[in-house]
């Protein structure tokens, strides 16, 4: 609780969960948000700048922008978050088994994984999207496949480091069944690398979903989604530079929310990074290392 | 004290990074002047962008870019406003049963090799093509020519089977009766590739890197005059704004409307271009109709419904669309074919854009209900398939959906890819979707032959009451041999396919140019899909 | 040692056996028949048939999977992937040219994301904490937050409209690099640079940089020894960066007009050309774990400790 403490002093820190959990909330209660119907065409109002009514304007068939920003927070960040959390669960599983059990079931789940993980990320999404079909459904469906294994690995490498320590040592000594050792031992304490390496996935699959339907192969129209809305401002660039901005200052500074997020996060998890200069015992430091080095998927 | 060393470090790093910029750009600005040729030296090169390679240029086949083949390969007729124009044969008989077809080639023409075109290499291509007779199940004169006999060096016959009035017209076009050097054949045949690409053309491919570029020279020996635009590069762009900004920076001077009907550049920047010098923007007449197919056989959808058809149409706005989503630059079509069209000119009703009357149809016809409407306990639901890399389709699906909503009509839009288009379109796995006819040339025969065809709009017209009607009129309209006869006939089937429904149309596009102020001769064929380079010179 | 490499070496193989089965498979989960791709491809306006028929068997179709699997997986060892659906031209003429442009770009990219990062890292990990540390990393999350197409469209609005320094695309010049690595380098180096800053910053702490100077060591050899033990983590992040960067380069070949994997890659997977998607996954997945394989191997050289791991 002293880091979570720790986590909110720091500014930019609070400042970034701010805006973050605005933006869940607001794409959770968007009908109610939202000023106008997302798909309301209005032909007659094509590219009309900000007015009382239309707060931020209308795009290339009068559609209100804000209400489309609103309502595209939902496959943009609440379903991507869903997928996020269907990946991390099913690496999580299978990280604890490997790490936790260790021998012949962890070397057979390894190999399962590396196999996973020698597909070249971005386009075997773009492959199973290739067979599947467009479509949001297929998208998630391809980035929890792609994804998982790598959760499972870095799951592993953290569960194992504390499988080693002496109090589940102790608790298995005590007779302690295997799935309240992994419960009450380590996954509070493999939580924090868990979220450290959720929370920076999280933004790169944020952007990647934007690029999959920048490339048309996303949500399907006329549903909102801010990657759509960055391709069709892009049509007309360059007669109407100004379409852009909005989605695209708004992925930004929710992306960049997260980046900050992930790095207090990290900061907050484990102090050397911070200004502090304590080494930690018994804790193997190079984990959080190990993360930041296979961040980059 | 680390900072000693560090800092010097990043100096290096800048400075290295700063030098390689700077001499990077003294050596692109000395590269592109050489490879650009909108460089102000010698103004006999034009440079045009398009999305795909040129791909596999076997004039047999169908897999290569159509403008391209356009200026390389020849046939024995063109097409023109006028009607058949000679061109590869300067005279022709047709015999009086309308089964054999004298021609009277043209003399001294050689191909690109210096190989002589006579009469013998008529028989040689066209063998060729007729031993791949399925490939060209299309084109119904694979069908129909027997044999292909040489009467002398400079006069060849055609042998059919059945009297086929479009004959000369399907002998017109870009692919496959054009004439690739005999040289270039393997083992006699084309199915299976060739050698190189020599054809008759005003031009000849001299240079190509897949998916980068193609270069085409002038043929200096071409038998009706050297073309005065001695380069052209076809160069390898995505659309949208690469292109746009390769034609503002003069690595592009040219850009036209592909294959597809896909402008590549927004309407609103091609005006400014124009508007801020230096380029013109020439526009043809009406080329093709842009439509919604609707799926008539399928059982159990609401496509199969005359009067939600009929209430589809009524409801679009086709005034808006062609000015909105389209600038003005496609304008609003009320049939399948545009009374351009051959045989086309047919009172037709006009359907106007009437919301009111769209609500009483669908009323009239069981579909009751606030919000979507439902009959019989089915929800009044359509799928909608566009192409993804169209956004004018898009942009028209989503302003069809909204009003169809209004009516009580709920459309559901899927993006996909052109060749899942075209197998949606096979197999009938749809409600209503996009498509375009082929345009000028090609109709109404081709189009309409079409209707009958599993591959096209078998699955659209079968759904209909008079679909037996419908397809023995098309087959007798194609050999009947009296023009008063396939006139009656074509308002017949005309007017089935537009009291049905089952193609609705929108506009009408045509193709647009986009090129430099002082090139002038810019004309257009009777195809959407070639364009006569040969004609353009710069004005000096 | 050199047991560790044969291990590893071993496991390699089936693993590429297992995944390019899998591409197999998967190509045979679409919904789309072949034959009707080819044809389809190959831009026939009409398809009967008897020519899906003839087309099939042509291809081969028609032989159960395993047999045209193992078919295809032998003929890859000898570099021969097949015939393109699409242009019917061997899958190696196209892929091979486009591997050879991704990677000059992307090692291109690589060094010069290795030089950002290692300065901006060590930079930001000596000065931690202060005014530069935070501003470097603030604008490190902005770059990176940015969706690449819109970097590359600005990119190329300013510096090569505007300004007129550079081409907008293709690969004719080495100046027409400079605006694709720029984007590519953005994107990645603000990840990157982070590495090396915490792996700075835990060397900075550790037990051995305060001996040292307590026992009047010259502060340049322990500078040296905080690099070197930084730059030993850097260095198998780097190494994988190249398989990685080599299959994402999509969006930045679409608006560079790059002749490129990405390019090759996404056109492919978009009109079902399956001999190259599968020959592409192979490629590219043999990359990753011959990489893999050797960044793993300097890692455990250094660190013999990693040498029991799986």
């Amino acid at each position: 609780m002293r880091r979570f403490h720790y986590f909110l002093k720091d500014r930019l820190a609070a400042v970034s969960l701010a805006i973050i959990s605005i933006t869940v909330i607001a794409g959770i209660f968007a009908p109610w948000i939202a000023p106008n119907d997302p798909e309301e065409v209005h032909m007659e109002l094509r590219f009309a700048s900000a007015s009382w009514e239309y707060l931020l304007g209308n795009d290339h068939l009068g559609r209100c922008v804000l209400s489309r920003l609103i309502y595209g927070i939902r496959p943009s960040v609440l379903w991507v978050l869903a997928a996020l959390v269907a990946s991390v669960g099913i690496g999580a599983i299978i990280g604890f088994i490997a790490g936790y059990f260790r021998g012949r079931i962890d070397a057979f789940l390894m190999r399962i994984c590396d196999v996973m993980l020698s597909f070249p990320g971005y386009v075997m999404t773009l492959a199973i999207i290739g067979i599947l079909g467009v479509g949001l459904e297929n998208i998630l469906l391809a980035f929890v496949l792609m994804k998982w294994a790598w959760f499972a690995r870095i799951i592993r490498t953290s569960v194992m480091a504390y499988a080693e320590s002496e109090y589940v040592k102790f608790s298995k000594v005590l007779g302690m069944g295997s799935l309240r050792i992994m419960r009450k031992h380590i996954l509070p304490v493999s939580l924090p690398d868990i979220a450290v390496t959720s929370s920076s996935a999280y933004s790169s699959m944020v952007l990647q979903l934007s690029g999959f339907s920048f490339l048309g192969l996303g949500i399907q129209a006329p549903h909102a989604e801010w990657g759509m809305m960055l391709n069709e401002a892009r049509e007309v660039m360059f007669s109407r530079p100004e379409m852009m901005l909005a989605p695209g200052i708004t992925t930004i500074l929710f992306v960049t929310a997260v980046n900050f997020f992930t790095d207090s996060l990290q900061v907050a998890l484990d102090p050397k990074l911070g200004i502090s200069g304590k080494k930690r015992q018994g804790r193997p430091d190079s984990v959080a290392g190990r993360i930041q080095r296979n961040e980059v998927a | 004290m680390v900072k000693k060393q560090v800092v010097p470090f990043l100096v290096l790093v800048v400075t290295a990074l700063w030098l390689a910029g700077c001499s990077n750009s003294a050596n692109s600005e000395k590269e592109s002047s050489a490879n650009s040729a909108a460089s102000s030296s010698a103004r006999d090169e034009l440079v045009y962008s398009t999305a795909k390679d040129i791909n596999d240029m076997n004039p047999h086949l169908y897999a290569g870019s159509m403008p391209a083949q356009g200026i390389v390969y020849e046939s024995l007729v063109e097409n023109t406003a006028e009607g058949i124009k000679p061109l590869l044969a300067e005279s022709w008989d047709i015999s009086e049963d309308g089964k054999l077809y004298t021609f009277h080639l043209r003399q001294n023409v050689t191909f690109h090799d210096g190989e002589p075109f006579n009469a013998e290499a008529v028989k040689l291509n066209f063998d060729a093509v007729q031993s791949n007779a399925s490939k060209h199940a299309w084109i119904k004169l694979s069908s129909m020519l027997t044999e292909t006999k040489v009467i002398d060096e400079y006069t060849v016959q055609l042998v059919l089977s059945e009297p086929y009035y479009p004959t000369l017209l399907e002998l017109s076009m870009t692919r496959p009766y054009v004439f690739l050097s005999p040289k270039d054949f393997i083992d006699g045949e084309t199915k299976d590739g060739v050698n190189g690409f020599d054809g008759t053309g005003p031009y000849k491919l001299t240079d190509h890197k897949t998916d980068q570029y193609a270069v085409f020279e002038a043929n200096e020996r071409y038998w009706n005059g050297a073309p005065k635009l001695k380069k052209i590069t076809a160069k390898v762009l995505p659309a949208g704004e690469t292109t746009f900004l390769a034609l503002q920076k003069g690595e592009v001077d040219f850009v036209f409307t592909d294959d597809r009907g896909a402008d590549s550049i927004d309407v609103e920047a091609m005006n400014k271009l124009a508007e801020s010098g230096g380029f013109q923007i020439v526009r043809s007449e009406p080329m093709n109709t842009k439509m919604i197919v609707a799926n008539s056989s399928k059982q159990d959808s609401p496509a199969a419904d005359a009067a939600v058809r009929k209430a589809l149409w009524h409801s679009i706005d086709r005034e808006t669309i062609s000015e909105a989503i389209f600038s003005g630059t496609e304008s609003a079509a009320d049939t399948l074919f545009s009374s351009n069209v051959n045989y086309a000119n047919v009172e037709l009703e006009k359907r106007e854009y009437d919301i009111e009357l769209a609500k009483k149809l669908l009323e009239e016809n069981g579909w009751a209900g606030e919000g979507i409407r439902e009959k019989d306990g089915r929800k009044l639901t359509m799928s909608l398939y566009y192409d993804v890399n169209s956004s004018s389709q898009k942009a028209q699906a989503e302003m069809i959906q909204n009003a169809a909503k209004n009516i009580g009509i709920q459309l559901e839009l899927f993006g996909e890819e052109s060749t899942s288009i075209a197998n949606r379109r096979t197999t009938g796995d749809y409600d209503l979707l996009f498509n375009q006819t082929w345009g000028l040339a090609y109709d109404p025969q081709s189009t309409i032959a079409s209707f009958t065809s599993d591959a096209a709009y078998r699955h659209t017209t079968s759904g209909i009451p008079e679909a037996e009607e419908l397809y023995r009129k098309i087959g007798e309209v194609m050999v009947s041999s009296d023009e008063e006869t396939r006139k009656a006939l074509y308002q017949d089937i005309l007017s089935i396919v537009h009291d049905e429904a089952v193609f609705i149309p929108l506009t009408n596009g045509s193709v647009t140019v986009v090129a430099p102020k002082d090139l002038q001769g810019i004309s257009f064929k009777q195809t959407q899909f070639e364009l006569p380079f040969e004609q353009m010179s710069f004005s000096r | 040692m050199g047991r560790y490499i044969f291990k590893r070496g071993l496991i390699s193989v089936p693993l590429l056996l297992v995944v390019s089965f899998l591409t197999f498979i998967l190509n045979s989960l679409s919904p789309m028949d072949p034959a009707e791709v080819v044809l389809h491809a190959q831009g026939v306006p009409r398809i009967t048939d008897e020519l899906l028929e003839e087309t099939r068997l042509a291809l081969g179709l028609d032989r159960p999977l395993l047999v045209r699997y193992w078919n295809w997986f032998l003929s890859c060892l000898r570099l021969d992937f097949g015939d393109s659906y699409v242009t019917g031209k061997p899958v190696w003429s196209l892929l091979g040219p486009a591997f050879l442009n991704t990677l000059k770009l992307t090692i291109v990219s690589v060094v010069a994301i290795i030089i950002l990062s290692i300065a901006l890292g060590v930079l930001c990990a000596l000065r931690e904490g202060k005014l530069l540390d935070k501003s470097i990393r603030g604008i490190s999350f902005f770059l990176t937050a940015m969706p690449s197409y819109l970097l590359a469209s600005l990119l190329v609005l300013y510096f090569s409209v505007k300004l007129d320094l550079l081409p907008t695309n293709g690969m004719d010049t080495i100046g027409s690099y400079i605006l694709p690595v720029t984007v590519i380098t953005i994107s990645y180096a603000g990840i990157y640079f982070r590495v090396v800053r915490s792996s700075m910053l835990s060397n900075l702490n550790e037990d051995y940089v305060l001996y040292g100077r307590a026992c009047g060591l010259p502060e340049r050899k322990i500078t040296r020894r905080i690099l070197r033990n930084s730059l030993q983590v850097a260095v198998s992040v780097f190494c994988m960066a190249i398989p990685i960067i080599l299959g994402s380069t999509v969006v930045v070949e679409n608006i560079f007009a790059w002749p490129g994997l990405g390019t090759l890659s996404v056109n492919s997977i978009l009109s079902r050309d399956f001999p190259i998607i599968q020959a592409y996954v192979l490629v590219l997945a043999a990359s990753f774990v011959i990489v893999n394989t050797f960044s793993d191997m300097i890692n455990a050289w250094v660190n013999p400790k990693l040498r029991e791991d799986g």
